[in-house]
């Protein structure tokens, strides 16, 4: 049986048959035959530069380069043959001679490509009797260390920056022997995805600044978990020794992350182990004791038997929270509090979990491969959801995918048109007036980003939604095969609430009601769950204030009693990214010290003051989560939900969007504790302010 | 089949009739000189016919190669969308050779008829010379030409009314070699670094901006007119069959009178130096090696040198190639091993550093050279050099490492007892000393 787009050949002797224009080196990864090499790698484009490669093909004058050679009907590839392994061994002999070979002092020794390929390929002894070279370091910034006379040129830095990151700062400079790798000019990288080339560095050149000299690899556990610093969930592995965080690294997902995680992902570890709430505390005049969990509850028990009504409690969630941990919130707010005044929701957003096709990313991001015209309403990708627009950048690049912008000015690394920035652009786009909606008509598979934060958060909300819905509807953004809707959602809590109801579902109070009545003088019990968009000040007002969380936060100084939680590092839990896929991180370490995992914490509470909650572990916990949203019980699974019609008719406001991201290193409590994240952010402020100099000079 | 074997050309038979710069190089000499002649008759040709004559001439490529022009200019798609280019390497920089600077200083125009030419059968209406970044007057003279040419109608629009349109830019390098090899020519030209490409795609492909292109030696370019104008049969009665034509030999070293020259093809080596370069210093007798095409070229020894034609296939006969026709000539005073350590040096300056073997090769043999050559090493360390010529060559993106090692291979075979002499030499004083020291 022939097929038109399948190739015969054989690699070793081994008979393989591979797609069309695949690659050798990528012939033979499949059929299980290691080619040695540096510079490929399948995400990047292909320079051919390191040639350690190289293999014999039958009836070519010399050995080729396998990564850049397509295979060939019939073709006759020898990985091992003579020709090739001479090759291979003569390029690593030279690949050695000015590399440091400072292995003992080197972070990437034990995960080093060199060392790796030295030992399989190479020959154990050298020829070379001349003095090495030595190059001059690089200042990168914050996150990276450069050693550069470890560097062997195979450009994947180069290649990542200006190819995936959309940051063409990385540079090879001076030529032949002389050609150093770095930046054009001396600064640090413009990117929120840099770390990601410490992955792709094959040598220890570019090393994690912050990790370096901390940890040996071989002294390290793992754990794979997913990451919450954004809405994607990229798929992480966690790297401890003795119950301490000491690097995060991607896990491939091809659906979600590709093989890429944001630095906010990766270095804001160590605002786990800072600022950390280590003990249940009490309020003691003006200052707070730590007390024991028993004399917490108690204190917690007596309050909420002193709340003369239900309405007199209310409860507010942040957004970095788990599904155990706002399932076991709401329920011990709605059914041992008794009070319907719980919102997680705290930016202010009324949306309900009713319609989910209106809060996920419907397409899937693997969706965005396919689409050829995107138009973002109210979001900024790059500071949202990065890894998500190196994937919209790498569709720019590769297949002329249009993307127009309605919102707030952003650069996106890739160019985009921008339509004035005001929510009545919609109107014009709904109607047919505005240019953009052209090419949505054009497109084949159109697609509607909307940004959560920007968007739904607005008066006008439930208006932009309902126009949405109808220009959706209107040019086949959702049909029969392709669903174009999706909303961009940064907060790595907020869909699995949603999913939840953690929000009044009777009469209860939402955040605005909630504020409102503690303006007033309303509320005697307030239960804060971790920090939120809400400024402490008008958090102030109730009789007694409860705050949970894993950070000590400026919530502090409004609370009576503060209950140490566990991190998303320290608890097995689910996740709901934002496709609507549910994902399980897992407890890489124990929360620290007195600190329990959230549900515990309310199931324990909620046994104190009344009945205890239906669950005594988490499997029964997970049972229960279940059966209230069935979305949660296909793990890693992405199933796009029904359309239906949503938002209400009415008239959008002429606003502004918002920039959604304010400071991007620091949009959650674990950044805001982290030493590093809070360096990258100064170094972002300090650009932002001398980029608007030179505008107001320009 | 007889080859006539002539051995200078005659005024009327050379291309470059002011070469040596006697004359006028303005556009008025060039007319003068039969310039610009019968050129709205062959605009008028249709390309397909001009390709036709240029295979059947047998032109190959003067920049170093030698690839059959006319098969090349085939493979030049129709102009679709995509408009198709044509780029003149002006990037000479091949240690020895000149010939180009002399073209473009003297008989700039020359080049310019060429260019319109080619533009012409290649579907191109613009075309990019890139000069050497060092050839400031002569990219000024080039310029200044084609200004001339464009007052006088043979540049611009619908030229000569045969709806022929050809733009000339003129771009200059900043002094790297390798933006000669054509593909980094054409990334520096797009203002990128130039590194050479991978191939393929190959420039008539995808070339410049992605759009087909061809890439040609300013000699072979200028070569054109007359081969349409004189015909196939004149041209054809120079040189032996697959490596007709008139050629420019730029000549140097240890003769009496360097020079540029421009002469038959396949005419001996001997009597290209004796007739037109004087001869050797201190006579023919005095000779040691040839370099005949350019730094990049191995070497020939005296005996070879004694019999040699000069064209593609005979010097590619004995091992080494025509190259650019830089024929480097080297007596007994020379001290070949400091001129193949200083030809070595060149290389490991001017590699563009992507490939590691190139990378990291050419440093290690030249700094292998430079102490050999005086002595300081063991006699084995020759073989090492030798394996690591080896070890660089055939593995790399470009010919430019197998150009940096064929001169060291060349050197080590023919002249290895220099070194092991060298050698001998250093461990006998250094034992001298060492008893001196010890006495
Ligand atoms: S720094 Fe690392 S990734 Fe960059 S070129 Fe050097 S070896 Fe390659
Ligand atoms: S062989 Fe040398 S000059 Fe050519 S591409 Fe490779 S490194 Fe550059």
């Amino acid at each position: 049986m022939s097929d038109d787009n399948q190739i015969t050949l054989t690699i070793n002797d081994q008979k393989v048959v591979v797609d069309k224009g695949t690659s050798i080196i990528e012939a033979a990864k499949q059929s299980g035959i290691e080619v040695p090499h540096f510079c490929y790698h399948k995400r990047l484009s292909t320079p051919a530069n390191c040639r350690m490669c190289l293999v014999e093909i039958k009836g070519a004058p010399k050995a080729m380069p396998s990564c850049y050679t397509m295979v060939g009907q019939d073709m006759e590839v020898y990985t091992n043959s003579e020709l090739a392994q001479n090759s291979q061994k003569g390029v690593m002999e030279l690949m050695l001679i000015n590399h440091p070979l400072d292995c003992p002092i080197c972070d990437q020794a034990g995960e080093c490509d060199l060392q790796d390929m030295a030992v399989s390929y190479g020959s154990d002894r050298t020829h070379f009797k001349e003095e090495k070279r030595a190059v001059p370091d690089k200042n990168l910034g914050p996150l990276i260390r450069t050693v550069m006379t470890r560097c062997i040129h195979c450009t994947r830095c180069i290649r990542f920056a200006t190819e995936v990151a959309g940051v063409p700062e990385m540079c090879a400079t001076g030529r032949g022997e002389n050609m150093q790798v770095g930046t054009y000019v001396e600064k640090a990288l413009e990117s929120e995805l840099s770390g990601n080339m410490i992955d792709l560095c094959p040598v220890g050149a570019l090393c994690s600044k912050p990790y370096a000299f901390t940890a040996r690899p071989w002294e390290l556990e793992h754990t794979d978990s997913v990451d919450v610093m954004d809405g994607i969930g990229s798929n992480i592995r966690i790297f401890h020794r003795g119950g301490k965080v000491m690097r995060i690294d991607p896990v491939e997902c091809e659906d979600i992350n590709e093989e890429w995680i944001s630095d906010t992902a990766r270095f804001s570890y160590d605002g786990l182990n800072r600022s950390r709430l280590t003990t249940p505390l009490r309020r003691k005049g003006k200052s707070l004791e730590a007390c024991g969990w028993p004399q917490a509850f108690d204190a917690i028990k007596k309050a909420a038997g002193k709340a003369s009504k239900p309405d007199a409690i209310a409860g507010l969630a942040g957004d970095m929270f788990s599904a155990e941990d706002l399932y076991s919130f709401n329920a011990f707010m709605k059914t041992t509090l008794k009070t319907d005044n719980v919102d997680a929701r705290t930016d202010g957003s009324t949306m309900t979990g009713k319609h989910r096709c209106k809060y996920v990313f419907n397409s899937g991001i693997k969706g965005i491969d396919k689409a050829d015209f995107i138009l973002i309403v109210g979001a900024n990708p790059r500071l949202e959801a990065p890894v998500l627009n190196a994937r919209i950048r790498k569709n720019v690049l590769s297949k002329r995918l249009q993307v127009a912008v309605v919102g707030a000015p952003c650069d996106l690394t890739y160019p985009t048109m921008h339509s004035e920035n005001t929510a009545i652009i919609l109107d014009q786009i709904a109607s047919g007036e505005h240019p953009f909606a052209k090419q949505l008509e054009d497109a084949k598979n159109p697609m509607i980003i909307v940004g959560a934060a920007a968007t739904l958060a607005r008066k006008d909300a439930p208006q932009i939604m309902y126009r949405l819905y109808t220009i959706a509807d209107q040019y086949r953004v959702v049909n029969k095969d392709w669903h174009g809707f999706n909303v961009l959602q940064q907060k790595p809590g907020r869909i699995a609430a949603l999913d939840l109801a953690v929000y009044p579902e009777e009469k209860g109070k939402d955040t605005a009601g909630i504020l409102k009545a503690l303006a007033d003088k309303k509320i005697e019990l307030l239960v804060l769950y971790g920090e939120s968009d809400i400024p402490p000040e008008s958090l102030k007002g109730a009789k007694t204030t409860i705050f949970i969380g894993s950070h000590l936060s400026p919530y502090a100084e409004v609370a009576d009693i503060i209950l140490p939680a566990a991190a998303y590092t320290e608890k097995t839990a689910l996740w709901m990214n934002t496709e609507g896929r549910a994902q399980e991180s897992k407890k890489a370490v124990a929360p620290p010290m007195q600190a329990k995992e959230d549900w515990k914490i309310f199931r324990a509470l909620s046994a104190e003051i009344a009945d205890p909650l239906p669950f005594d572990t988490q499997s029964q916990l997970r049972a229960l989560i279940v059966k209230r949203a069935p979305v949660f019980e296909n793990l890693n699974t992405f199933v796009p939900p029904k359309w239906e019609s949503f938002g209400l008719a009415g008239h959008i406001l002429d606003n502004a969007f918002e920039q959604p991201v304010r400071s991007f290193y620091k949009t959650n409590e674990i950044m805001r504790a982290s030493q590093v994240m809070t360096e990258c952010q100064d170094l972002a402020d300090a650009r932002a302010d001398v980029n608007a100099k030179q505008r107001k000079v320009g | 089949m007889s080859v006539k074997q002539l051995h200078t050309l005659s005024v009327e038979d050379k291309i470059f009739k002011n070469l040596d710069g006697s004359d006028d190089w303005h556009i008025k000499g060039y007319e003068k000189r039969g310039g610009y002649k019968g050129l709205d008759k062959i605009l008028k040709t249709a390309p397909k016919d001009i390709i036709e004559q240029l295979k059947a001439s047998a032109l190959r490529g003067r920049g170093g190669a030698g690839f059959p022009t006319g098969m090349k200019w085939s493979f030049m798609p129709p102009v679709e969308e995509k408009p198709n280019y044509l780029v003149v390497n002006a990037d000479e920089s091949e240690p020895g050779t000149c010939k180009d600077r002399d073209i473009l200083l003297y008989d700039p125009h020359t080049l310019v008829e060429g260019i319109i030419i080619g533009c012409h059968s290649l579907g191109a209406k613009t075309c990019y010379v890139y000069v050497r970044g060092e050839y400031i007057d002569e990219a000024d003279h080039l310029q200044k030409a084609i200004d001339e040419a464009y007052e006088a109608g043979f540049l611009g629009k619908n030229i000569l009314k045969t709806k022929v349109d050809v733009d000339i830019h003129v771009h200059t390098g900043a002094g790297a070699y390798i933006c000669g090899e054509e593909t980094a020519l054409l990334e520096s030209l797009e203002g990128k670094k130039g590194q050479p490409r991978m191939k393929p795609p190959f420039p008539a492909g995808a070339g410049l901006y992605g759009c087909p292109t061809t890439i040609n030696n300013v000699e072979t370019v200028a070569q054109v007119p007359p081969i349409l104008k004189k015909g196939v049969k004149w041209w054809t009665q120079f040189g032996r069959p697959n490596n007709h034509g008139t050629k420019i030999f730029s000549i140097s070293g240890a003769v009496n009178k360097p020079c540029n020259v421009e002469a038959p093809m396949s005419i001996p080596l001997k009597t290209l130096i004796e007739e037109h370069a004087g001869g050797v210093i201190g006579g023919w007798d005095n000779l040691l090696a040839v370099i005949p095409g350019g730094s990049s070229t191995p070497m020939l020894s005296a005996i070879q040198a004694d019999t040699i034609l000069m064209d593609f296939d005979a010097l590619r006969e004995v091992g080494t190639g025509l190259g650019t026709a830089a024929v480097i000539v080297m007596n007994k005073e020379t001290d070949i091993l400091a001129v193949m350590t200083r030809i070595s040096r060149f290389y490991k300056h001017e590699s563009c550093g992507q490939c590691t073997p190139c990378r990291e090769g050419v440093g290690w043999v030249w700094r292998m050279m430079e102490r050999l050559s005086h002595g300081d090493g063991e006699i084995e360390e020759l073989d090492q050099l030798f394996k690591v010529t080896k070890k660089v060559e055939g593995h790399t993106i470009c010919a430019f490492a197998d150009g940096a090692m064929w001169p060291v291979q060349g050197v080590l075979k023919h002249f290895r007892p220099l070194f092991e002499a060298e050698i001998n030499k250093a461990k006998k004083k250094s034992k001298q000393n060492n008893t001196a020291k010890s006495a």
